[in-house]
């Protein structure tokens, strides 16, 4: 297997594949990223997010219905605490463009987010300013991207953008990182023509998003879960599902989508999906 | 033994999750403060920071409640050679968490170390949250000569 490593959107990528990609499928990939960065970063001064989030209005853009017809079931399923809308809420804690990470008081995202920002295929529109945020999903939709861009070169291939994955044929056997201790895995799950998709609350902001996990009615942290673990058929869903299944109301959405999962609690506890093709390393396991 | 050792590394760092929320709005309630408890905070200083160790109080309003923690560091020759964490999130966000289609009860996780694993990638956080690490800086500063 051929591996080339780079880092894009703040966030370190590998590509596995049979044969190695050439000079013309690395450019592809790089454009990919990139025009997926210049619409949807609210880190980027340039972006269309950025640009909305000023003046209001229309845009551009690739690929706003296939994450904001996510969004919107994510957030009837979590009964709003998952909304696009929260990037404000998210900058009111110091994750903003600037890293500035001073916090300011939290900010609840608007509530009635689909009177506010509507879209088609190929454009988003706001009624009012407001700063999009598509870290819940966008991550796993530019894997999913760069994977569909890479079609030609045929055979096994992985897609990892910082644990973010997805597989192409081959099983890829994944350890599920203990979210208090990078050293070590709380299970392992073997997936194949998958995609699993992680999120923790200890996470790092990235260059599109960002997974410090907020609640949109409260503008707070959430604290019950420490990490999740999804798998999809896509790396949109699953990332998508891992942060619904912060909120109560996840667990059904991924029941509803066929998405098998795993999270672990801030207090040490794993569970898991029905039929969820994962080995995990609990006192039970250890005891049986 | 193994299990017992890593359940309480487990409950450590849980505690240092909930430091990571509570520091980060630390803002809104204006409570941390810090002093040094050490008696020998003047009497071992050397490099940028008095040695001794360092408490900063918290508080923040989650949904529920408003949580309380506490960081204690204790600093030696400029080098954190302790952290402790108390106060903790406790809450569930909803008693009915084993709902259907969830396998069973909840299992208390034994990490295994990625090193002795078979695996060829690895998915979670990696990162060290920047929470923390802001509450390191606002120590380090209380701490400054």
């Amino acid at each position: 297997m051929a591996l080339w490593r780079f880092d894009a959107i703040g966030t370190i990528w590998e590509i596995e594949s049979e044969r190695p990609l050439d000079e013309k499928m690395r450019a592809r990939v790089h454009t990919v990223i990139d025009d997926f960065d210049r619409i949807w970063s609210r880190f980027r001064a340039d972006s269309v997010v950025t640009r909305l989030a000023r003046s209001g209005g229309a845009g551009e853009t690739s690929d706003a219905a296939a994450m904001l017809n996510a969004y919107r079931d994510v957030s009837t399923a979590t009964h709003g605490a998952v909304n696009p809308l929260v990037g404000e809420s998210i900058s009111a804690l110091g994750y903003d463009a600037d890293y500035s990470f001073i916090a300011a008081t939290p900010r609840p995202a608007p509530v009635d987010w689909t009177s506010i920002l509507s879209w088609s295929a190929q454009r988003i529109e706001l009624a009012s300013p407001a700063l999009i945020d598509v870290g819940a999903l966008g991550k796993g939709r530019l894997v999913d991207l760069v994977l569909a861009a890479l079609t030609d070169l045929g055979g096994d291939m992985t897609v990892d953008a910082g644990g973010d994955i997805a597989v192409r044929g081959a099983d890829v056997r994944i350890g599920l990182e203990h979210p208090f201790d990078a050293s070590k895995a709380i299970g392992t799950a073997t997936i194949r023509d998958q995609a699993l998709c992680a999120s923790a609350i200890n996470r790092r902001v990235w260059g599109e998003g960002l997974h410090h996990v907020l609640d949109a009615r409260t503008g707070l942290p959430v604290r019950t879960w420490a990490a999740t673990w999804a798998i999809a058929p896509t790396a949109m869903l699953a990332d998508a599902a891992a942060t619904a299944l912060f909120f109560d109301g996840g667990v059904d959405l991924a029941h509803r989508w066929g998405v098998k999962w795993v999270r672990m609690s801030t207090d040490g506890r794993a569970e898991r999906s029905e039929n969820c093709p994962v080995e995990l390393f609990t006192t039970r396991a250890a005891r049986e | 033994m193994i299990s017992a050792t890593a359940l309480s590394s487990v409950r450590k760092s849980a505690a240092v999750v909930g430091v990571a929320g509570a520091l980060a709005l630390a803002g809104c309630s204006g409570a941390a403060d810090a002093e040094p408890e050490n008696s020998d905070a003047a009497a071992g200083a050397s490099g940028e920071y008095e040695n001794g160790t360092y408490t900063a109080d918290g508080a923040y309003q989650t949904p529920e409640t408003v949580e309380q923690i506490s960081v204690t560091l204790t600093l030696d020759a400029g080098i954190v050679t302790e952290v402790s964490v108390t106060g903790d999130p406790q809450a569930r966000e909803t008693e009915q968490y084993q709902g259907e289609f969830i396998d069973g009860i909840a299992e208390e996780v034994v990490g295994v170390a990625i090193d002795d694993l078979d695996v060829s990638r690895v998915a979670g956080s990696s990162l060290t949250s920047s929470g923390f690490n802001s509450a390191v800086e606002d120590i380090k500063s209380q701490a400054a000569k």
